[in-house]
């Protein structure tokens, strides 16, 4: 039963039939049902229902399925860090500008993978945002913020 | 003859050294800035623009039309090198290309996306200039319930570019469409499924999640896997397609020319489902269609050349309408009017030198980009050699900028983090995400359109049926959906014979 | 010692900063909408001149959202110190208090006004084969229910969106209205006769309306339009009451110091006296203010009325 549990069919139904069940949640007080005339909430709900139940299909042709595929390992490091990156880089360009968060996203990057070698990734960090600041602030004049709390801008 | 005489015309202004000049710079710093990933057409040419400024108007619009092209085709080398797709339209072309590349045949792919773009290209250029005007008033009689049917026809072809399972695709597809739902209500103005997050009320911005659900999410899996990576593409080998291959991929790349420059008429981006449409022919018609999907050239072949004609053609409603089919001709449009020329129905008289001479430089545009990445091919395959662990924070830190620069705004960064969440997610759980993408585009094009067509019809279903052309598409797509479903309702009664 | 030295040196950077006049490094214009639209050309014009006349680059930075607020909540955020200013108009400074109940700024409190820099006029078109020679004919049209008259818009809270309401609730009519999602794909159905009529401005229509593909009845201004001086103004056609212009102008967040407000307008000021800009914002039929217009409290004015012009227009399409 535990090797049921894990085939992946059935794990992605499942999971499909929650984001449906939320989708129709964040839909519910939209007007607009399929009887009384389209409305802003037509499609949504219409579409959760829809998607709920080939997620619920899903999920059970797990069962007809003798070999299904398993759920293999999801790894935490990876993804914690390379989001990370992002969401630090979001947070700190315009407060910090790019002069910051740029090594400061390829510093944390780093760290999703083992095979990384600290002082390489300094320096590489440094010079690549040194390229970034002269491709997009110099040569393409986009306005992201340098170093404001140095330069002002 | 009326048309070689304008064509003539046409050259003989494009042909100046100046605008030569200025359509060869367009090319290259179009294609340097769309490879860069995050950084698609729509943000190149609005970074670019400026530049433009400083030239008169015939030169500056033949340098933004070789910005068009170049970050087009930078857009497709990023698709196929590094599975990050900057615009709908390179969705298709990452599929095979970069399975392509993964098999080291980078080199192959994407000589053969420059040489049928360029196909595509003079074919496209030549049936502008032949029967462009006319053509127009022919997609004027697409109406918003006409388009309703091309779009459910075009939902139809995101099934059929399944890998896998139909079921899977179809439940990508319409995962796809709920996405497409999330912001302001176009009629009412009403925030849908926005979680209150005012950032969301323009909706998912496509860049953000074609981005998070390709890009972060390939990223993650490399990490991940050590052995899938694009290790084979370290080998140079071949830089070009072989004979073979070129045979192989000459009847797609003719198809496809014809459905891209149809397809880019239609005002209101129809350009959009060229690649998908070549795609799903080239996929039924093969002799071996489990080939796709798995780096079958004729899945780049043809993909791109659609979609070079569809951008070409894609001028068609811009220079005799007036009216941009895409937001990248309205930044066109802008970019024309801070020139004093205000795009019309009287351009084509009005100004005819600019007209023809745009159109004859569209060809040389081509051309340069033939001339420009054949080499590059060369260097981008080299790039590669680069160890995993420096190039996977380059590219993410080029990621944010490039996205962080299309509107500016921090959260956009953070919504691709989420995406690139639920792109890995995806991977583990064995849904393909090429499907989402599309049904995210088809969506908001299919409500915004069904929609208008109820208003205009005062609710009534029955226009529909009513306009033949309409119920046309309508009839065809039911086809197309049957076709791409059958197959898979068969095997499964097979099994259930066979136990 | 090192933080003393760091903080006198840190000091001094930011007081030759401070001490050097304004500006002396890039200024940002905040443009709420995508580039290439009216708004966005109109800023990128002005501030070409003002890069000239002040010596330093004057850069549009688009941030595009929720109708021109996105844009305008971040330029009302910004510090006053002059390098964040920002381009509103009619949309996100006197229909938005009406049309977003979280809005996130006043436009009368929140800013510090620097002029007014172009308005666009509204024309009233309709396709091109819609049964009314002129405006008499077309307003009886559309008040008539049995005519089932069909209005296309690019979108809660867009210009043609607010202008056609504003006719519509002024003529006591209701058409069937489609909505779209941006002037281009509206403009291609009345071009195809999909829809029958619209409002918007000018730069979007001039060039349709002078090829023939759609044709105008009326410009929503006192004067006539040199760009098309065939169109009859709403007065002369019969409807004097619809007046309404998609004004621009240029704001800086509140507490703008004296010295640098009064640079700016005065800068302004002199732009829309110059011949090369001015030739290119009329190419484009914009109203160019005149010069009693173009003061900081000519602005003010105008967006304190504007706001409770369209308050009751707008408020049933209040979104939530």
């Amino acid at each position: 039963m535990r090797g049921k549990l894990l085939q992946q069919d059935l794990v992605a139904g499942l999971a499909v039939v929650a984001a449906a069940a939320f989708a129709w949640w964040l839909a519910r007080k939209l007007p607009g049902g399929a009887g009384g005339g389209m409305g802003p909430g037509t499609l949504p709900k219409g579409l959760a229902v829809l998607l709920g139940l080939l997620g619920a299909l899903l999920a059970a042709s797990s069962f007809l399925e003798r070999e299904g595929l398993r759920l293999r390992r999801w790894s935490l490091r990876g993804p914690l860090f390379i989001l990370g990156a992002l969401v630090v880089f979001g947070l700190a360009v315009r407060p910090l500008g790019l002069s910051v968060a740029g090594p400061l996203a390829i510093v944390v990057a780093a760290f999703a993978s083992d095979e990384v070698r600290w002082g390489e990734t300094l320096v590489f960090g440094v010079l690549m945002t040194a390229f970034c600041i002269g491709l997009f602030k110099f040569g393409l004049g986009l306005p992201i913020p340098l170093a404001p709390w140095l330069l002002g801008y | 003859m009326e048309f070689l005489a304008n064509l003539s015309l046409g050259f003989a202004t494009a042909l100046s050294p100046m605008n030569v000049f200025l359509a060869f710079v367009g090319c290259f710093v179009g294609t340097m800035v769309g490879v860069l990933p995050g950084v698609g057409p729509i943000a190149t040419i609005a970074m670019l623009m400026p530049l433009t400024l400083k030239v008169d108007p015939t030169g500056a619009l033949i340098m933004l039309a070789g910005i068009y092209y170049g970050a087009q085709y930078g857009g497709s080398t990023t698709a196929i090198l590094l599975n990050i797709p900057g615009e709908v339209t390179a969705v298709v072309t990452a599929l095979d290309g970069h399975e392509m590349a993964k098999k080291g045949q980078a080199g192959a792919a994407l000589g053969i996306a420059a040489l049928g773009s360029f196909f595509a290209g003079t074919v496209a250029t030549l049936i502008i200039a032949a029967i462009g005007a006319p053509l127009t008033r022919l997609a004027l009689l697409f109406g918003p319930a006409e388009y309703f049917g091309l779009m459910v026809f075009g939902l139809g072809l995101a099934i059929v570019l399944a890998r896998g399972s139909v079921l899977k695709a179809v439940i990508m597809v319409v995962l796809g469409l709920l996405l497409s739902t999330v912001g302001t209500d176009l009629e009412t103005g009403q925030d849908r499924l926005t979680l209150g997050i005012g950032e969301l009320s323009d909706g998912v911005d496509f860049a953000v999640l074609a981005m998070g659900v390709f890009g972060i999410a390939e990223i993650l899996r490399n990490l991940e896997n050590p052995e899938s990576r694009s290790g084979a593409i370290a080998q140079i080998g071949r830089l070009l397609p072989t004979r073979e291959e070129l045979r192989r991929c000459f009847g797609p790349i003719l198809r496809a020319t014809g459905i891209g420059s149809v397809l880019g008429i239609l005002p209101g981006n129809g350009a959009v489902l060229g690649p998908f449409a070549s795609y799903a022919v080239e996929k039924k018609l093969a002799r071996d269609p489990s080939r796709f999907g798995k780096g079958a050239i004729e899945g780049v072949a043809g993909p791109e050349s659609a979609n070079n004609a569809g951008a070409q053609t894609s001028f068609i409603p811009l220079l005799t309408l007036g009216i941009p089919p895409n937001a990248v001709m309205a930044l066109m449009v802008g970019a024309m009017t801070i020139h004093g020329l205000i795009p019309g129905p009287q351009v084509m008289t009005k100004h005819p030198t600019l007209f023809w001479g745009m159109i004859a430089s569209m060809w040389i545009g081509n051309l340069f980009l033939l001339i420009i990445n054949l080499p590059l091919i060369g260097l981008w395959v080299r790039l590669l050699k680069v160890p995993y662990r420096l190039m996977f924070t380059t590219i993410l830190v080029f990621c944010a900028i490039g996205i962080y620069s299309i509107n500016n705004n921090p959260y956009d960064v953070y919504f691709t983090a989420f995406f690139g969440l639920a792109g890995y997610v995806f991977i583990k759980l064995g849904l393909e995400p090429a499907p989402m993408l599309l049904g995210f585009v088809l969506g908001r094009l299919m409500e915004e359109k069904l929609r208008q067509a109820l208003a205009l019809s005062e609710g009534s279903f029955m226009t529909f049926v009513e306009r033949p052309v309409a119920a046309g598409l309508l009839v065809l797509a039911g086809a197309v959906m049957l076709i791409a479903v059958l197959p898979a309702v068969s095997r499964s009664r097979e099994k259930a014979f066979q136990e | 010692m090192k933080r003393v030295l760091s903080l006198l040196v840190l000091s001094l950077v930011s007081g030759i900063a401070a001490a050097q006049p304004y500006p002396s490094r890039p200024v940002t214009i905040i443009v709420p909408f995508a580039a290439g639209g009216p708004t966005d050309i109109i800023a990128r014009i002005s501030g070409e001149y003002f890069s000239k006349a002040l010596g330093q680059q004057f850069v549009v930075e688009n941030v595009a959202g929720a109708g021109g607020t996105t844009g305008i909540t971040r330029g009302a955020q910004a510090k006053p110190d002059g390098y964040t200013i920002m381009m509103g108009h009619m949309g996100t400074h006197g229909a938005a208090p009406a049309l977003y109940a979280n809005l996130k700024y006043d436009p009368a409190k929140d800013f510090t006004p620097i002029g007014l820099v172009a308005g666009t006029p509204i024309l009233i078109v309709a396709r091109k084969d819609f049964p009314a020679a002129n405006l008499k004919e077309f307003i009886a049209k559309v008040k008539d229910p049995a005519a089932k008259v069909k209005q296309a818009h690019a979108g809660v809270g867009s210009v043609s969106f607010t202008t056609c309401t504003l006719l519509t609730s002024q003529l006591g009519a209701k058409s069937i209205v489609a909505a779209y999602r941006g002037t281009g794909p509206a403009l291609n159905d009345l071009v195809g006769g999909q829809v029958d009529y619209m409002c918007d401005q000018i730069v979007n229509l001039v060039e349709q309306v002078k090829g023939g593909s759609i044709r105008a009845y009326a410009i929503a201004t006192p004067q006539r339009s040199p760009a098309l001086p065939d169109v009859p103004t709403t007065k002369e056609a019969g409807l004097p009451g619809y007046q309404v212009s998609a004004w621009n102008a240029l704001f800086a967040p509140k507490g703008l110091p004296k010295e640098i407000h009064a640079r700016l307008n005065d800068t302004l000021v002199k732009a829309l006296d110059d011949d090369a800009t001015r030739k290119r914002l009329l190419e484009l039929g914009s109203v160019i203010p005149e010069r009693a217009g173009r003061s900081p409290e000519a602005l003010q004015k105008l967006v304190e009325s504007e706001v409770a012009r369209w308050n009751p227009i707008l408020k049933p399409f209040a979104q939530q």
